[in-house]
């Protein structure tokens, strides 16, 4: 059995490890739109649980679900960036940003094999999720916010996300490019795994309440 | 693992680890530095709302002084000497008269020093030792304490608003030791010098202990926030049974 199997539930235990964080520190963020990374955090828990035991107890391919779960976890990022950014203009391009993602990932699951990982999706919705983080970033430094900013919630998961995807888009280019073992390429995903939840963990243990109404 | 898979591993966690580590060095500087800007501007409007109040606090005060003077001078100075005029009719009936009109009289003068000293605008034609000098006499004249003030090196002007809240911060001193303190002595010395004036004003009554509530009240809050607001410093000392006294040092060169 390949070491980069117990490297996969490593991932695993991560998210577990993050959504436990969120439901201890869920009375902190409530009453904001982070709530819904309270869900979404558990959803990809089960997720990747279930992704995982299908792939390497029953050994099918699974690459489907996570091409499914790109398209639902990417259009999440979106949502969610569409609802804390005030700018009309910021929301405005998220709302494109959201158009041209579901088109890339449709159009990739009708002309390309189901079977294999949709690294275009990826790479499209990572782009697209930076430039929010960056939006984030922006209208994060115009407010008053900035004086408290390790108590703000957003402002990690912004960092984490930013962090996450500047790694794994070159990661996912390169990947046909370069001669990896499969190990090097899961401990790299492991590593930007950990920095963004590293992040999410963070920010659910630092922030207040107070700094988490939108 | 061949040479070419560790090149390309390496080369490649490189650049990812260096790409994040200047993204979260790049995060940290901006938002810092957007921090301490925002710090910086909060306490420059906190420093400028202050100021703005004390401004507001000494106008309030001078605009009352104001309308109490022009009420003592042209409203109760004018009945005062119309009273005169009426005894002066009849002084030559009653010999007692003739001591009233002058008493009278007496009032009349202390009457007009008085609305002088606290008129503003009338303080804008005097200075500081001239105003400070008037003070004094009307203690000497109410034989109320023995006032005296002494001026070394030579007088120069300080401007209409520094002059005038210096005035009031030593007023505030003497109505303290006029009303608190049961002194029987209060000394001025104002001390000029190429680069400041040092005032100095000491009584030799009951005095108080610093750390007492009663006295370090809004007084001498006062007298510090108008000594801030024309760049000067207050020193307020004070022992019991030792007198009071008051250091105020007003540099002309900043």
């Amino acid at each position: 059995m390949p070491i980069y199997y117990y490297l996969f539930f490593a991932i695993t235990v991560i998210e577990f490890f993050v959504s436990f964080m969120a439901t201890v520190h869920l009375g902190k963020y409530k009453n904001s739109t982070e709530y819904y990374f309270f869900h979404f955090l558990w959803f990809t828990f089960f997720m990747e649980l279930v992704a995982g035991i299908l792939g390497n107890v029953f050994e099918i391919n699974t690459k489907w679900i996570y091409n499914i779960y790109m398209l639902i976890s990417f259009s999440f990022y979106f949502h969610w960036y569409r609802s804390i950014l005030k700018r009309k203009e910021f929301r405005n391009t998220v709302l494109v940003f959201i158009i041209l993602f579901v088109c890339t990932s449709l159009w990739n699951f009708a002309f390309q094999d189901w079977n294999y990982y949709h690294k275009y999706t990826f790479v499209t919705g990572a782009l697209f999720t930076m430039v929010c983080t960056l939006f984030h970033f922006g209208q994060l430094l115009g407010s008053d916010e900035v004086l408290d900013i390790r108590r703000n919630l957003s402002f990690w998961i912004s960092t984490g996300l930013l962090l996450f995807n500047m790694g794994m888009v070159p990661l996912m280019l390169l990947s046909r490019n370069l001669n990896f073992s499969e190990l090097h390429y899961f401990v790299l995903i492991v590593t930007l795994n950990l920095i963004l939840y590293g992040c999410y963990s963070i920010g659910f243990l630092w922030t207040r309440e107070k700094y988490n109404r939108y | 693992m061949d040479q070419g898979e560790v090149q390309s591993l390496l080369i490649v966690f490189t650049g990812i680890a260096l790409s994040l580590a200047i993204t979260v060095v790049t995060l940290f500087i901006l938002f810092q530095r957007r921090k301490n800007r925002l710090l910086q501007q909060r306490n420059r409007e906190r420093e400028a709302f202050e100021r703005e109040l004390s401004e507001t606090q000494i106008e309030i005060r001078e605009e009352t002084l104001r309308h109490i003077s022009w009420e003592l001078h042209d409203n109760i100075g004018q009945l005062v000497t119309l009273a005169k005029i009426q005894v002066q009719l009849h002084e030559d009936q009653n010999a007692q008269l003739k001591e009233a009109s002058n008493t009278i009289g007496r009032a009349i003068q202390e009457l007009r020093a008085l609305s002088k000293l606290i008129n503003p605008e009338a303080l804008k034609n005097l200075s500081l030792p001239e105003a400070v000098q008037m003070e004094m006499d009307r203690f000497n004249r109410m034989r109320f304490l023995e006032a005296s003030l002494v001026v070394k090196g030579k007088p120069r002007p300080l401007g209409n608003k520094e002059e005038i809240i210096m005035f009031r911060i030593l007023q505030e001193f003497f109505s303290n030791t006029t009303k608190h303190s049961k002194a029987s002595s209060l000394g001025v010395q104002l001390v000029y010098s190429q680069r400041d004036l040092t005032i100095r004003a000491k009584d030799n009554g009951v005095g108080f202990l610093p750390e007492d509530g009663e006295h370090s009240g809004i007084g001498l809050t006062n007298m510090r926030n108008r000594a801030k607001l024309i760049g000067a410093q207050l020193e307020i000392t004070s022992e019991k049974k030792q007198g009071t006294q008051l250091k105020m040092q007003y540099n002309f060169v900043d």
